[in-house]
């Protein structure tokens, strides 16, 4: 398992670490080999491979090494290293030295999952030479400390930004809580009841409110959004502007509310405090930011199964309204004519196929599970089934996924209330059109899977399309906040089980369905996670910063000033003068660490710390004379 | 897709922020490509002098790919400052009759699996056909 040299090497003493990730990596790499041939590398004093590095036993294994004074920096070769360079740099520090004596080498995301056999292995080899040539280079170095600013601001104004302020509050943070519309709530008021739990929505959220409203800790504004970010976690700072609503649809809502309050009226929301009249900026300083986003639903395009061409195709979240407008004992009933039949189609915008689907004009197929309209439907349907069951119900599906606690219930209840179940594939969707026989005013037809693909005409009086869920409308915010998003458009993650909650950018943080599909109960978990996580950095009183950094070194430094011309951030380096004449000075909080003023300086006077040019040539150097040692299979 | 002695080898250097994540999305994908492209991630790659293009075609790369996140920068005016020192590695690679389809400024970002794929496609098939900078210099001497 160790490839073991003499302990009688000269300063710096490397010891590399190859992962089999279980056999992500060593199904492709041979790892052994990569062990045997970073033993042989200048500086190296252990190489060891095993099974799962990041474990508990993989890790003792390095901090034994580290103790026992066999090897004094680190390189370990698996995974990306944004999942775990924190872990191993922990190590280090657990081992009283410096973390960032460590350097990591990715042999799966770029090695193993992309390259097959001894080619694979060869380009394994390569970049633990270059991380160990780079390791050889590293100095210790130390954290960046910043007084963190006690407040959170927290975007978004529905279940999860609500979840989110609040419990920021009780952990003694002061909040701003923004929401671009003037009304609380998000999408969760346009719901009735909530599953498993079929609580109101709308009681719910004016628990919410009222909370939130009471809490002194809190600051609201309401018809607000973000023009102007920057800073760094800790300490950042926020343009808001606040402007009187002016679009149609939000007036006419506002024009439904009396008095502002905490009461959420049903299918419009809270209206917290009156909207402002007149616009203003708001400035914020905030140590942390909670992204509550929200989605919103996928509308079909004019003509998805009828949808625009017949009025008597509606969303799912249009259903809803619509039965939770009929007063109790009354028939389900549409513009005014009983609803004897409907038919609900699953997947609409959710499981888009390329070649099947089209995207709309400039937008990219929504290729995800919505997860959370299965169960919404069944919901329906159950609920529809029992108030109204003198109505018949058919549910066109392609896979059922009642994945929650609970949720399967609804199946179980929809199957035994009469609902008629009809599978379909995707390559032969259901058709909608007008029922010429008369007899209905919609004819669905499906090829029923279940039924060896016998094809059905089911006469119906409505179509409901569950639509899928989509990345609500943050194009403005990720532009200004340099938020990275997924192929599915939802922002994204550092890592979906070790972050889940945390941006790559420290200081930010995601509640709710701005990351994901998720149903309520998700939402609020996710804000509550967020909140605890954003609670747990402002509330230290300072907060550390990366040591990536620009770093003068003065003896090379001859006061040209090219690198101060070049630096982007205003008051990040500056010219002094020392008593050895004048010299450029680096203020760490303020460097960015880009690196733009190190190609300026003539004299290479100029480094970023960690990622130094004498490093890069390092790497560079081992890559490319990797493999010709042994022939260019390396 | 084996590298061998005779396969040239295509250096990557990639944005911290936007190309590095983009090609690890392209291995979370099991997107194959060439084993003789090989990626550093940097924080921009504007902290590159110009000569250091030509230095790593020097070691003996056939061509370098430099993944930014071109106007996606989280360092505001990086881009465009990495732009001209690329402009100026061009005049120098052009002092030295380099071929100047070794060197080429991208954008990826972390999603970008079709366009890393396709950059790095092509700068292998270029370096396949053409060789190591160094090797080219050493045959037009001769």
């Amino acid at each position: 398992m160790s490839q073991d040299r003499p302990n009688n090497h000269p300063e710096p003493k490397v010891g590399v670490y190859v992962c089999h990730c279980g056999g992500n990596i060593s199904d492709q790499v041979d790892v052994e080999q990569v062990a045997r041939q970073a033993a042989g590398l200048p500086g190296v004093t252990a190489a060891r491979h095993y099974s799962f590095m990041c474990s508990d036993p993989g890790q003792q294994m390095i901090l034994e090494d580290l103790t026992s004074g066999r090897v004094d920096r680190v390189v370990v070769a698996s995974c990306a290293p944004a999942l775990h360079e924190t872990t191993f740099r922990e190590v280090l520090r657990r081992a009283g030295l410096n973390p960032y004596l460590y350097e990591h080498a990715n042999i799966r995301e770029q090695v193993s999952w992309v390259h097959h056999g001894p080619g694979a292995t060869a380009k394994a080899t390569a970049l633990v030479a270059a991380a160990t040539a780079k390791a050889r280079e590293l100095a210790p170095l130390m954290p960046i400390r910043v007084a963190a600013t006690r407040h959170a601001t927290v975007i978004g104004g529905g279940v999860a930004g609500l979840t989110a302020a609040l419990d920021l509050a009780a952990r003694g943070v002061e909040v701003a809580l923004v929401e671009t519309t003037p009304f609380l709530g998000g999408n969760l008021a346009l719901l009735d009841r909530t599953f498993p739990t079929n609580e109101a929505a709308a009681d719910l959220l004016t628990g919410l409110a009222r909370r939130v409203l009471a809490q002194e800790r809190i600051s609201l504004y309401t018809c607000a959004r973000l023009t102007g970010f920057s800073g760094y976690v800790g300490d950042f700072h926020l343009s808001l502007s606040q402007a009187p609503p002016r679009d149609d649809e939000t007036l006419e809502r506002l024009a439904r509310f009396g008095e502002p309050g905490p009461e959420c009226q049903p299918f419009r929301g809270v209206l917290p405090v009156a909207p402002p009249n007149a616009e203003r900026r708001i400035e914020l300083n905030t140590g942390a930011v909670v992204l509550a986003t929200g989605f919103r639903h996928y509308q079909p395009p004019e003509g998805e199964y009828g949808y625009r061409q017949s009025s008597r195709v509606l969303t799912l979240p249009e259903f809803i309204a619509l039965m939770a407008a009929i007063p109790a004992g009354q028939p389900l009933a549409f513009e005014g004519s009983p609803v004897a039949s409907l038919a609900l189609v699953h997947c609409v915008g959710s499981r888009q196929i390329p070649g099947i689907h089209e995207p709309p004009p400039g937008r990219e197929l929504n290729q995800h599970c919505s997860r959370v309209c299965c169960t919404a439907s069944l919901q329906a349907a159950g609920e529809a089934r029992e108030r109204f069951p003198e109505t018949t119900i058919y549910e066109l599906y392609r896979d059922i996924r009642s994945y929650g606690r609970g949720h399967e219930d609804y199946y179980l209840k929809a199957s035994r209330s009469g609902v008629v179940f009809a599978r379909f594939n995707p390559e032969d969707p259901p058709r909608v059109e007008a029922d010429d026989s008369g007899d209905n005013p919609l004819k669905v037809t499906v090829k029923d899977t279940i039924l060896a693909g016998e094809e059905l005409e089911l006469g119906v009086d409505l179509v409901v399309l569950a639509v899928g869920m989509e990345p609500g409308p943050v194009a403005e915010l990720t532009q200004l906040m340099k938020l990275p998003q997924g192929a599915d458009g939802f922002l994204q993650e550092v890592h979906p089980k070790l972050r889940p909650v945390e941006l790559a950018s420290g200081g930010l943080f995601l509640a709710g369905t701005c990351q994901a599909p998720m149903d309520v109960g998700e939402a609020a978990s996710a804000a509550a996670a967020a909140a605890v996580k954003a609670a747990g950095l402002v509330t230290r009183g300072q907060v550390e910063l990366e040591p990536f950094v620009a770093t003068v070194d003065l003896a090379r430094c001859d006061g040209c000033g090219d690198c101060v011309a070049a630096c982007l951030r205003e008051g990040a380096l500056t010219l002094i003068e020392t008593a050895a004449g004048q010299k450029a000075r680096v203020e760490p909080a303020l460097c960015l660490g880009c690196g733009v003023c190190v190609a300026a300086c003539p004299a290479e006077a100029i480094q970023v710390a960690g990622w130094s040019l004498p490093q890069f040539r390092a790497m560079v150097q081992a890559i490319a004379q990797s493999g010709a040692e042994q022939g260019g299979q390396a | 897709m084996h590298a061998t002695a005779q396969q040239p080898k295509v250096l990557i250097l990639a944005s911290e922020a936007c190309a590095y994540p983009g090609a690890n999305a392209v291995g979370q994908a099991h997107q194959a490509y060439s084993d003789h492209a090989y990626i550093l991630r940097a924080p921009s790659p504007a902290l590159f002098p110009p000569q250091f293009y030509l230095d790593c075609l020097d070691q003996g790369f056939a061509g370098i790919i430099i993944m930014s996140c071109g106007v996606e920068c989280p360092y505001e005016g990086a881009y465009q400052v990495l732009a001209q020192r690329v402009d100026q590695a061009y005049q120098l690679m052009k002092t030295r009759g380099l071929d100047l389809r070794r060197l080429r400024l991208t954008a990826i970002c972390t999603v970008c699996n079709r366009a890393f794929l396709n950059e790095v496609n092509q700068m292998t098939r270029l370096a396949d056909e053409i060789g190591p900078a160094r090797d080219a210099e050493t045959a037009q001497a001769a």
